[in-house]
C-alpha cells in the first residue's frame, strides 16, 4: 500500500527559475494494483516517479509505504521497498559489468553487503532461469559484458533485475519510450507478464495514452504538477484516446492537443 | 644492465605496483582522481620510519603506515563526499596537508635508518645476494595483496564498489551507500599507497620529505601501460596489467638511463615519465583516428 498526502516540491525556489513541480498531489495505491501515468512535457510525472524513489525528497508532505513514513528517506535507504527500471536503457545497468554481474548487483538489492563472493554457481541457475524466458539466447551469455547488448536487450535485463527481489512498489519510467516500436512491445508485454505473475504493485509513466490505456488497472493523468484525472475499473473499460482528451478537458476545462500528449 | 641495476628496477617496480594498484582502484574503480597519492606515499615512509626509530617492530610499524594512508584517502573523499568539495580540489587539499603533517610526524625533513630493524633485516642472514632478498620480500608482499585486492573487488562489497564508479544512480537504485563506499574506496587505495611508502622506506633506508612528488603520475604510467599492453578483460587481469604496467614502466627508465648513448641522467626521470604516460594516453587514439583516414582514404 502506497500512501501519497499533499506532495509539494519547488525547483530553485526564490530564483528567477523558480518550478513549483508537485502541486499537493495525493493518492493511494492499493497493494497489486498496476497505475499508468501519462501527462505532457513538464506535468510532473519524472519528478513525482523521483520523489517515490527518493532521488528528489519533497519540500511538503508526506509517502507512506506500508504504513511507514518514507518522505525523507533517501534512494538507497528506499531501495528495499521500491524497485525501478529508467527510461534510459544505459541508466539501468552498468556496461562495464558483466550479464551475471549486474544481475548480482540487483540481487542484493536492499539487503546489506559482505565480503562473500558476489557470484556463486546458485545465483548464477537462478540468473539463467530468468534470463531464458526473454527468449533472446542471454543465459548463454552470462559473462558478456552489458554494453554489448542493444539497448530492448538492456531494458528486459533491467527489467528482470528489478523483479529479482521481492518490493513493495515497482517504478517504470518511460521504461520503453527509447526503443524501437517492435522492441517497445516486447520489453511492454514482457512487463506485463511479469506484474501479472508476480502480482507486483507498479507505477509506469508513459507517453503514449494508447499504452497507458492497454496495459494496467488504473490510469492517472499529470497536469501542471497535480492530478488531472484518475480513472479506474468500470469507468475505465472501454475508455479510448478521445475519451481521455476529453476527460481532462472537461476535469480542467482547457483543451489540450493529442500531440503535446504524445510528445511529452 | 648489470643484475644489480636489474634487480633494483623489478624491486622498485614491484613497489610501484602497490601505488598502480590504490591509482586503480581511485581512477579506474571509483572514477576518482585522486592526488592524495602523492602525500600518502611520503606519509607511510614517515610513520614507518619514524616508529621504526622508535624501536617499534617493523612489521607492526607497517601496520600503522597502511592505516595513516588509509585515513588520508578516507579524509580526501569525506572531503568531497560530506562536504561537496570537487573530488581533485579535496585531494591537493589533503596532498598539501601531508607535506606539513609528514614533516611533523618526522620532526624533520628526513629520517635515516642506519642500523634499525627493518622487515628486510633478517633475510641478512639468508644465503642470498643483498640485491635477490628485498626484491623476493616484496614480490611476497604484493602477491598477498594481489590476491586479496582481487578477491575484494569480486566480493558483494566489492562489486557494489565498482557499480558505484561507473552507474551511481544504478547503484543507488539497488541500494548502494554509494558515499560510504567511495570513502572506502579511496581509504583502501591511499592504505597501499602508505605500504608502498613504508617498504620503500625500509628497502632504501630512508624516508625524505619530497620522496612522494610525482608518485601518482608513475602509478597512472603504470595503469595506462599495463592496459595498453595486456587484456583488461576480467577484474583479476585488471588488475594484474597494473602490476606488469609497474615493473615494465621501471624497467624501461633503468634501461634509458643506463643506455649512455641517450644521454639521459636520473634527473630527467621525471620529464620522462610525463612524456611517457602522455604518449600512453595519446597513442590509443592516434591509432584510432589514423585508421578512420586510411579508411576515408580507399
Amino acid at each position: 500500500m502506497i500512501q501519497v498526502e499533499q506532495l509539494h516540491l519547488t525547483f530553485g525556489a526564490g530564483t528567477p527559475l523558480e518550478n513549483h513541480a508537485l502541486r499537493g498531489i495525493n493518492l493511494s495505491i492499493p497493494e497489486g494494483q498496476f497505475v499508468t501515468v501519462i501527462g505532457s512535457n513538464g506535468a510532473g510525472k519524472s519528478t513525482f516517479l523521483n520523489s517515490l524513489a527518493g532521488e528528489v525528497i519533497a519540500d511538503q508532505g508526506q509517502i507512506f509505504i506500508d504504513e511507514q513514513d518514507v518522505t525523507l528517506w533517501p534512494t538507497n535507504k528506499r531501495a528495499g521497498l521500491v524497485a525501478r527500471v529508467f527510461q534510459d536503457p544505459l541508466a539501468g545497468t552498468c556496461e562495464a559489468l558483466s550479464i551475471e554481474e549486474n544481475m548480482a548487483l540487483a540481487l542484493k538489492r536492499g539487503q546489506s553487503r559482505g565480503l562473500s563472493r558476489s557470484i556463486r554457481s546458485e545465483y548464477r541457475e537462478l540468473f539463467r532461469e530468468r534470463l531464458s524466458r526473454l527468449g533472446l539466447g542471454l543465459e548463454q551469455r552470462l559473462g558478456d559484458r552489458m554494453g554489448l547488448l542493444s539497448g530492448g536487450q538492456r531494458q528486459a535485463v533491467s527489467l528482470l533485475m528489478a523483479t529479482l527481489q521481492p518490493m513493495k512498489i515497482l517504478l517504470l519510467d518511460e521504461h520503453t519510450a527509447a526503443l524501437d516500436p517492435k522492441t517497445a512491445a516486447f520489453v511492454l508485454e514482457l512487463t506485463r507478464s511479469i506484474i501479472e505473475e508476480q502480482n507486483l504493485t507498479a507505477l509506469m509513466v508513459t507517453h503514449s495514452m494508447r499504452q497507458a490505456l492497454d496495459v494496467g488497472d488504473r490510469t492517472l493523468m499529470l497536469h501542471e504538477g497535480n492530478i488531472a484525472f484518475d480513472v479506474q475499473g468500470d469507468e475505465r473499460k472501454g475508455l479510448d484516446v478521445p475519451d481521455l482528451l476529453a476527460l481532462f478537458s472537461r476535469n480542467k476545462g482547457e483543451e489540450l492537443s493529442d500531440d503535446s500528449l504524445l510528445l511529452g | 644492465m648489470s643484475a644489480i641495476a636489474f634487480f633494483g628496477a623489478i624491486e622498485s617496480g614491484l613497489l610501484f605496483g602497490l601505488v598502480a594498484f590504490g591509482v586503480f582502484i581511485a581512477f579506474r574503480i571509483l572514477d576518482f582522481p585522486d592526488l592524495t597519492v602523492d602525500g600518502s606515499f611520503p606519509l607511510g615512509a614517515a610513520v614507518a620510519a619514524t616508529l621504526i626509530v622508535l624501536g617499534w617492530n617493523p612489521w607492526l610499524a607497517t601496520a600503522m603506515a597502511i592505516a595513516a594512508g588509509f585515513a588520508a584517502g578516507a579524509l580526501t573523499a569525506w572531503l568531497n563526499v560530506r562536504l561537496q568539495i570537487m573530488n581533485l580540489l579535496a585531494s591537493i587539499l589533503t596532498m598539501i596537508a601531508l607535506y606539513s603533517i609528514n614533516l611533523r610526524i618526522m620532526g624533520k625533513p628526513n629520517v635515516a635508518l642506519l642500523g634499525d630493524e627493518t622487515i628486510f633485516t633478517p633475510m641478512d642472514n639468508w644465503d642470498l645476494p643483498y640485491y635477490l632478498s628485498a626484491p623476493l620480500l616484496i614480490s611476497a608482499v604484493v602477491l598477498v595483496v594481489f590476491v586479496l585486492l582481487v578477491r575484494f573487488m569480486t566480493s558483494e562489497t566489492g562489486l557494489a564498489m565498482r557499480a558505484t564508479g561507473v552507474n551511481s544512480k544504478m547503484a543507488r537504485a539497488n541500494g548502494i551507500h554509494t558515499g560510504r563506499l567511495t570513502i572506502l574506496g579511496v581509504a583502501l587505495a591511499n592504505g597501499l599507497v602508505g605500504l608502498a611508502g613504508a617498504l620503500f622506506a625500509q628497502s632504501q633506508g630512508t624516508a625524505d620529505v619530497t620522496m612522494g612528488v610525482g608518485t601518482i603520475v608513475v602509478g597512472l604510467a603504470a595503469v595506462i601501460g599495463g592496459e595498453a599492453i595486456l587484456s583488461t578483460r576480467t577484474i583479476a587481469r585488471w588488475i594484474f596489467a597494473c602490476l606488469i604496467g609497474a615493473v615494465l614502466y621501471r624497467l624501461v627508465i633503468a634501461l634509458a638511463l643506463n643506455a649512455d648513448w641517450i644521454g639521459l641522467k636520473a634527473q630527467d626521470l621525471n620529464l620522462i615519465t610525463a612524456v611517457l604516460v602522455t604518449l600512453a594516453i595519446v597513442a590509443p587514439k592516434m591509432k584510432q583516428n589514423l585508421s578512420k583516414r586510411r579508411r576515408g582514404a580507399q
